[in-house]
């Protein structure tokens, strides 16, 4: 598009004053600043309604653009995040172009803030009102761009909620790409026991999930995997993947390369001759695996892995493989792209390193654990095939302390200040699991709240009360070790009581904080996803939009969009899989037209704007004989970057363009004269 | 005010005392005063327990800091500035090492010591603490009995203090004198005789 239409027409502005209950009206006198909209140049119309969003709201602005001709609407009122859609569709139902609007925010920006200074805040808004009613004064018609949509998806996460997510999306009809950067999925819920408040042994109800994830046609599983690059955007999302040597390939890879009846079996014999002796991270380092392994029995998919940095390369285990040929030690990472239309983060969770709290003893005390390991040690899976024992002796403990909110709830700036939201409901759990299989011995809970707040939660806690579990409502202030018996004692106060414990136990779970994973950070990145203070992967809203991102075709499900339990990680993947599958449905997606535009007779094609772009939408290009610029529209985000830097003004930014800029500080400075 | 009932028996009237809590109790401005000289959110005490768990003075006493923490939110003046628990505090700031809400628990009762002061609430042995104090230096002078310990373990027998260096005396009594806090003690001291 070359020449950009100017708008020769008379502006006919209508603005209407949202009270929004008394969030504004509380503190902005409504009526004055709608009679004083009249005031303004190019208003012909001004009104004021309670609640501007709901249906005889829109309908005042409907009614007023056929009544009045008006050609810009300008509504006062919350925050463009959450109505400038709203008021969109009002303004396109009266018969105008639907960008032809423009919101004043006098909530966020004024009631709220100034909710003391009735008078101030009034003024404020009618300096508002006046600067939208100029830009209103410039608007013009704009069409949005749809783009066609890549009817695959990917997932990023093979945990529960990013399995889930694939589940629904498959069976949605959609290819779709798992990536999990471990040999297996599963993710943390295959590390625990059993799981609360039904107590379902956790790899009883996981296992059958793995595997249907394994077979579904529409999956394609890439484990070992991980996110390298990523350009694009909504609908054509190309992501470069890092598939890690793995040193041993599947049956099907075996097939292509020839081998007949080659490939991994999982027949574990190549472990039973491999030299080198590493810890098992999945056992959280209690037991130690192979420099070639496998987590678990029940991993999927079930082929082994070599850990090429212990590795010595001695072969033997190629030699035990024998004709099925499934080990090359000379194996090298492999890149490659697939193109997506739209992604859902699964990246899940880890444990904070809880020894930086050192009051607890966390390393330092042999018989101090943390829960995870604790799920591992009951487990009968596990290390000690479901034995609980003390990492001291290997004796059976007697009286085992739970120290909840181990870290969460913590403003030090050591800790984390949000509640981990799942260690209450897990404790309760463990002290259950101690009294099923270790009789005679007590787990005493000490406890700030518990926040039993799910359904049959409470319900659970009434439980383990009953079965005996003893509760001290305090936090623990510190634990001290008896160096003979390795013996622990946890002192708190009873704060019901109001004296001070001083607890001889066993054994000590500490109920750790959870964090972001390490690598969250750089997968969000590459997403161009933001992030909360705390590091957690940020919803568009809270509220109204917990599953996606304000990265247009980037949802999030699970762990990694804040804590969250089982039932919470699977209805997040649920609705994260149906928003990244509706796009894909669909077929296109409209692009919001915030794009910048060449003017071409203006550009003198010496290319300085290309490279300041920092979404790569800027080309040179041949036309008519010039060398002029050109946009790819899908591609630019309408960040104003090119045209705020074009030495020669060629560069229209769309919604932003300078004459509306222009036009707004002119209203603030000269207060509504032209 | 918790309500008195009139009976003739004053201990039976203060054995069956209205002990309720009554909002009527708080004083608002306490806990800004606290937190203004104390230099601590006390109002954001979630009464965790861990202060207490950690005072080595509580398990060997009626003092509970987490108790004073929340007299301080309710406002509760009168009862925290009489409470004669409120110098059992060693300040040895394990409370404030490990509160998770990062509050000084330890300055809190130092705030409302100030305030106890200036209602001329003092234990004796506090003020008489303050007399040694401007005599010697010390609020535990040295004793024969500790000398001949020290020499026994081939130390001198006064230690590195204003025990060896008696001309630092007036340097403390100075600082002393600024704040008046020997006039204030030798004041509170004689009323009570
Ligand atoms: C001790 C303990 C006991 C618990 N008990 C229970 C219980 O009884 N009931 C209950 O409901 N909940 C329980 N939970 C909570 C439960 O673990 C979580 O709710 C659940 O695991 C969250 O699943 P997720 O898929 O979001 O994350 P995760 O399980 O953490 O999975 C994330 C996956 O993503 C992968 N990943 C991460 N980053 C990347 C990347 N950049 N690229 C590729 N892959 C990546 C990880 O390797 C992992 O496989 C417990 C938690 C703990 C700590
Ligand atoms: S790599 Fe070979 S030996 Fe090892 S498990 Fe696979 S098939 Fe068996
Ligand atoms: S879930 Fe319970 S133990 Fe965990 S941080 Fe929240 S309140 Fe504390
Ligand atoms: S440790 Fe801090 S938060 Fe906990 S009771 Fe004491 S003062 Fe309150
Ligand atoms: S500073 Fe005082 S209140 Fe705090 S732990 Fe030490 S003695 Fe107890």
């Amino acid at each position: 598009m070359a020449e950009i239409k100017k708008n020769e027409e008379q502006p006919k502005i209508g603005v209407f004053v949202c009270h929004c209950g008394t969030n504004i009206a509380g503190s902005v006198n409504i009526q004055d600043v709608m009679e004083y909209a009249k005031t303004l140049p190019n208003v012909v119309v001004s009104d004021e309604y309670q609640y501007m969003c709901s249906t005889p709201g829109q309908g005042k602005i409907a009614d007023a653009i056929k009544e009045h001709n008006l050609t810009g609407i300008v509504v006062a009122a919350c925050s463009p995040r959450l109505h400038e859609p709203t008021f969109r569709n009002a303004t396109k139902a009266g018969g105008l172009n639907p960008f032809r609007f423009e919101m004043a925010n006098i909530r966020e920006q004024n009631s709220w803030v100034h909710m003391h200074q009735p008078e101030e805040a009034t003024e404020k808004a009618k300096d508002a009102v006046r600067i939208a009613v100029a830009k209103a004064s410039k608007l013009e018609d704009l069409f949005p761009k749809s783009v066609p949509v890549e009817k695959t998806a990917m997932v990023v996460g093979g945990g529960v909620g990013g399995m889930q997510a694939a589940l629904d999306l498959a069976d949605a009809g959609i290819k779709t790409y798992l990536v999990e950067k471990t040999p297996t999925i599963g993710g943390r819920m295959s590390q625990l026991d059993k799981t609360f408040p039904t107590l379902d042994c956790s790899q009883c109800i996981l296992t059958p999930k793995m595997v249907d994830v394994f077979r579904n046609e529409n999956i394609e599983l890439l484990t070992y995997t991980e996110v390298e690059e990523v350009q694009g955007y909504i609908g054509n999302f190309d992501v470069t993947l890092r598939k890690k040597a793995r040193g041993v390939i599947t049956p099907a890879e075996a097939e292509a390369k020839g081998i007949v009846g080659g490939g991994c079996t999982g027949c574990g014999d190549c472990v039973a001759v491999c030299p080198v002796i590493k810890p098992n991270d999945f056992e959280l380092g209690m037991a130690p695996r192979k420099a070639i392994y496998v987590y678990h029995p029940q991993v999927v998919p079930l082929i082994y892995t070599v850990d090429f940095d212990s590795c010595v390369k001695c072969g033997l285990c190629v030699e035990a493989c024998g004709t099925k040929k499934a080990i090359d030690l000379e194996m090298e990472d492999e890149l490659i792209t697939v193109k997506v239309g739209t992604v859902v983060l699964a990246l899940g969770y880890e444990i904070f390193p809880i020894e930086k709290k050192f009051e607890w003893g966390y390393k330092n005390f042999d018989n101090v654990i943390t829960s995870l390991e604790f799920e591992r040690l009951i487990c009968a899976s596990g290390p000690t095939g479901g034995k609980l024992i003390r990492p001291s002796d290997g004796e059976k403990p007697k009286k085992i302390a739970f120290v909840l909110c181990a870290g969460s709830r913590d403003n030090t700036g050591v800790g984390k200040p949000y509640c981990s939201r799942f260690c209450c409901m897990y404790s309760l759990k463990h002290a259950h699991q101690i009294i099923e299989k270790m009789p005679g011995a007590i787990p005493y809970i000490f406890y700030m709240d518990i926040r039993s707040f799910g359904k049959m939660y409470e319900e659970f806690y009434y439980r383990i009360q009953d079965e005996g579990a003893k509760f001290i409502r305090g936090r623990v202030a510190n634990i001290t070790e008896d160096p003979e018996s390795k013996n622990l004692y946890v002192h708190a106060e009873d704060t019901l009581l109001g004296r001070p414990v001083d607890l001889e136990v066993d054994m000590v779970v500490l109920a750790a904080a959870i964090q972001p994973t390490a690598e969250t950070e750089k997968t969000r990145r590459l997403f161009g996803v933001s992030c909360s203070q705390d590091g957690w992967l940020l919803e568009a809203h809270p509220k109204l939009n917990p599953c996606g991102t304000t990265t247009a075709g980037v949802y999030l499900a699970g762990a990694c969009q804040g804590p969250k339990d089982i039932p919470d990680t699977v209805a997040q993947a649920e609705g994260a899989a149906s928003a990244a599958s509706i796009p894909i449905h669909k077929g296109e997606v409209e692009l919001e037209p915030y794009f910048a535009q060449c003017i071409e007779d203006k550009c003198a094609g010496c290319g300085l704007c290309v490279p300041q772009c920092p979404y790569s939408a800027l080309a040179l290009v041949e036309k008519d004989g010039r060398t002029v610029m050109q946009v790819t529209e899908a591609k630019c985000k309408g960040c104003g970057t090119c045209g705020g830097f074009c030495p020669g003004g060629a560069i229209w930014m769309q919604h932003f363009a300078t004459p509306q800029i222009v036009a707004q500080i002119d209203a603030f400075l000269l207060g509504g004269e032209q | 005010m918790a309500r008195a009932k009139n009976y003739l028996d004053q201990k039976l009237a203060e054995k069956l005392r209205d002990r309720k809590y009554y909002t009527t109790d708080s004083n608002p401005e306490f806990l800004k005063e606290v937190e203004k000289i104390g230099q601590t959110p006390a109002h954001m005490c979630y009464q965790c327990g861990t202060c207490t768990g950690s005072c080595p003075s509580a398990p060997r006493s009626s003092y509970r800091i987490r108790l004073f923490m929340r007299k301080a939110v309710l406002g509760l003046e009168e009862e925290a500035l009489t409470d004669p628990d409120l110098w059992l505090c060693t300040t040895c700031y394990s409370c404030t090492d490990r509160c998770p809400r990062d509050i000084a628990p330890t300055d809190v009762i130092m705030a409302m010591r100030n305030l106890a002061f200036r209602k001329d609430i003092v234990p004796r042995n506090f003020l008489q603490t303050v007399q040694l104090i401007y005599k010697s230096g010390h609020g535990v002078p040295n004793n024969d009995v500790n000398r001949a310990a020290r020499v026994k373990l081939g130390l001198e027998a006064e230690p590195e203090t204003t025990h060896k260096y008696p001309e630092y005396i007036p340097g403390i009594q100075k600082i002393l004198d600024h704040y008046k806090l020997k006039d204030e003690a030798d004041r509170i001291l004689a009323k009570g005789e």
